[in-house]
């Protein structure tokens, strides 16, 4: 079992080109709550990034990003399909790093914070979030283990696939 | 080697619950007590936090990703659910360094130990039950040796509680304040137990309000709990008993010095009946020489076990080590969903269960409920299989109706669960831990787990998971040096003195062979308070 990591003291490496993680923060935004965050938010996801998302990928996660920068209406199947599946966790990290970043804002706590919901209501929007819940879990599912399949394959073997039809 | 200021007539080695109620009598009786710890401080947090209720704060501050998330991002965490996983980054201060400087070694025990200012109680539960008598078997001391103490210790840090179903558990005290007014979570689980109290206590499940040290009126200078659930991240008002509150009354004696930015390494007995403490300058590096009449070593279980087996040279010497094992159980209060919910709370425990299916007389399980209110969303999200934002749509509406029981359960000690120090090259040396709970040990917490949520289910809470955060995780360590009626080597006596010494006394958990399933801190601060009580007549 890992050494529990409770004060993270050291800092965040430099010299990393933000850019990418910006425009990352920028789909995560709109995915997670419809909105473009602001540049700062976006400064700070990438800072947040830094610090706390510093394993290298496996290749299942730079597949499953690489799919979803490539196309953008992915991101929720993958999301559900990595909830699931549990493999490549990067994609979820940096979705659950962006929430929090989102979350410790007063533009989006009324988004997080409970509040009071009467039992009809709360029957009718659990019912509603889980049965599209339900559907992007199955077809992301089957959407990540395609992607990441793919990726185990290899560049070798995919070359090869695509020579073989071309004869 | 440097000579520190004149020689003091005690020395206490920490500042956290037993080193500040140790030294408190000392002060009293007009002696000269000089204080050593390192003594970290929060000097990033406190000052940003402004003062408010948490959902008002949330929706106003836009510096509020600074506390919440921490300049480091340090609350943004994926590691397993261990010790310290409810620690707010205005509270991370309390272990800054310590693995470092105290360094441990082990493949199933990681402790959380501190070297702050106030040490573990800068960011403890608060939970104040004191011992009974069956809980003090095995000890050379009684409880009516200890009730005078509970009484003073209560005084000095504001007890709050109530005489409930929970009496014959968590005993009588005088010196209690009524409880701070639970929440809408506590109060209905409450008013269930109450429709169902004889079946539930005929399996043996009693329920009550919680000991708390945490103030429902003002006493000494500090605040009733202003209900803005903001317990986890502020100390504003100073409702909820720190130790650092005590070490400030102590501040304003003459006859006390805090000596901070020291680390204690060692300490040593000279002909002339002084002991002589080795500490480390961690600014300069340079190694002082303290001299008092006596020693108080009040630097945690971990801490005084460090030093004094490097001071009595017993390297590679396994000393006993007892933990209380926690279990989180997360719960879903059915009862509640749907119904409306006040804002108004504070943060701590909101129920104290019990299991004690043979009663008060026989050894029994206590838990803790608590409400997940004041903390953040995607941190329940994290663990969500779903995807994000129907994890947030669901969990947001969920969250006032969930529920943490953190059941402590008791420890003995046995042959597998025990600690050394051990050199290493260059040296320094470090703590090596074994701890492991026999098969039968995790059959009793997990049937005793059983038992409870079945109970719970009467009270419409349903038990979602079941949480094993890691043996070390409840940071409640003991029986390294244990009290003993006999002169041992390695144990101590019942007014704390370390055997084979004349003037070097142990006041934290070491002491105590033992551990019930009540939170051990109220006893070790009254025994703190027995042992320099009875140090103040001896040095007078």
């Amino acid at each position: 079992m890992a050494m529990p990591s409770i004060v993270r003291t050291a800092p965040a490496p430099e010299g990393v080109d933000a850019t990418p993680l910006r425009e990352e923060a920028a789909r995560f935004g709109r995915y997670l709550v419809g909105a473009t965050p602001s540049d700062e938010l976006a400064e700070r996801y990438a800072r947040a990034h830094g610090h706390v998302l510093r394993d290298p990928p496996t290749p299942a996660d730079e597949a499953i990003l690489a799919f979803a920068r490539e196309h953008p209406w992915s991101l929720p199947l993958l999301d559900a399909g990595t909830a699931l599946v549990g493999s490549a966790p990067l994609l979820r990290r940096k979705l659950l790093v962006m929430t929090a970043v989102l979350e410790a804002t007063p533009e989006h706590a009324d988004r997080m914070l409970a509040g009071n919901t009467s039992l009809p209501r709360l029957v009718l929007r659990l019912g509603r979030a889980g049965a599209a819940a339900a559907v992007k879990l199955l077809v992301g599912a089957a959407l990540v283990a395609a992607v990441t399949r793919e990726a185990r394959r290899g560049p070798g073997k995919r070359a090869g696939r695509a020579g073989r039809g071309r004869q | 080697m440097t000579a520190a200021d004149e020689r003091a007539d005690a020395i206490v080695v920490g500042s956290g619950p037993s080193a500040v109620n140790a030294a408190y009598p000392l002060v009293e009786a007009g002696l000269r007590v000089r204080m050593l710890d390192v003594g970290h401080r929060d000097t990033t947090y406190a000052r940003l936090i402004p003062d408010g209720p948490f959902t008002a704060l949330r929706r106003t501050d836009r510096e509020q990703h600074r506390y919440l998330l921490g300049d480091g991002f340090e609350g943004i965490g994926f590691d397993h659910i261990g010790a310290g996983a409810q620690l707010t980054p205005p509270r991370q201060y309390v272990f800054r360094d310590a693995d470092r400087l105290q360094p441990t070694s082990s493949s199933t025990f990681f402790p959380l130990h501190s070297l702050a200012e106030g040490g573990l109680g800068g960011a403890w539960g608060a939970g104040s039950p004191p011992f009974s008598e069956v809980d003090l078997a095995g000890l050379p001391i009684s409880y009516r040796e200890l009730a005078g103490h509970y009484e003073t210790v209560a005084e000095r840090i504001g007890i709050s509680g109530t005489r409930d179903d929970l009496l014959p558990f968590l005993g009588a005290q005088i010196a209690m304040q009524p409880p701070v007014a639970i929440d809408s979570n506590g109060e209905s689980i409450l008013r269930r137990y109450a429709s169902h109290r004889r079946a539930l206590q005929r399996d043996g499940l009693y329920l009550g309000h919680p000991r708390l040290a945490m103030l429902s009126r003002a006493h000494r200078g500090r605040e009733a709990n202003r209900c803005w659930d903001m317990d986890f991240w502020s100390d504003e008002g100073k409702s909820v008993y720190r130790p650092r509150w005590t070490l400030d009354e102590l501040r304003r004696s003459a006859g006390f010095s805090f000596v901070a930015r020291r680390l204690v390494r060692s300490f040593a007995e000279r002909p002339d009946g002084t002991v002589t403490v080795e500490a480390t300058d961690l600014d300069t590096g340079a190694t002082e020489s303290h001299r008092a009449r006596a020693l108080v070593l009040a630097a945690g279980t971990l801490g005084t076990t460090r030093i004094a087996l490097r001071s009595l040279g017993a390297y590679h010497r396994r000393v006993p080590l007892v933990c209380n094992p926690h279990a989180y159980l997360a719960l879903l209060n059915v009862g509640l969903l749907g119904r409306p919910v006040r804002d108004a709370r504070h943060s701590m425990a909101q129920v104290c269960i019990v299991h004690a299916p043979a009663g008060p007389d026989r050894p029994f399980t206590v838990g803790h409920l608590y409400s997940y209110r004041s903390l953040m969303l995607f941190r329940l999200v994290k663990d969500s299989p779903l995807p994000v934002p129907e994890s947030i749509a669901i969990l947001r509406d969920l969250s006032p109706s969930f529920a943490v029981l953190i059941l402590q359960h008791g420890d003995q000690p046995t042959p597998a669960k025990h600690c050394a120090l051990e050199p290493r090259p260059g040296g320094d040396d470090h703590l090596a831990i074994e701890y492991s709970l026999s098969s039968e040990e995790q059959q009793r917490h997990e049937d005793v787990e059983r038992a409870v949520a079945r109970g719970l289910r009467r009270l419409r809470c349903l038990r979602l998971r079941t949480i094993r955060p890691g043996h070390a995780a409840s940071v409640h360590y003991a029986g390294t040096l244990p009290m003993s009626a006999h002169d041992d080597e390695l144990t101590t006596d019942r007014d704390g003195r370390l055997a084979r010494t004349r003037g070097v006394y142990v006041a934290d958990g070491s002491v105590f062979p033992s551990l019930p399933s009540k939170g051990l801190t109220f006893t070790m601060m009254a025994n703190a308070d027995r042992i320099g009580s009875r140090l103040a007549r001896v040095l007078r």
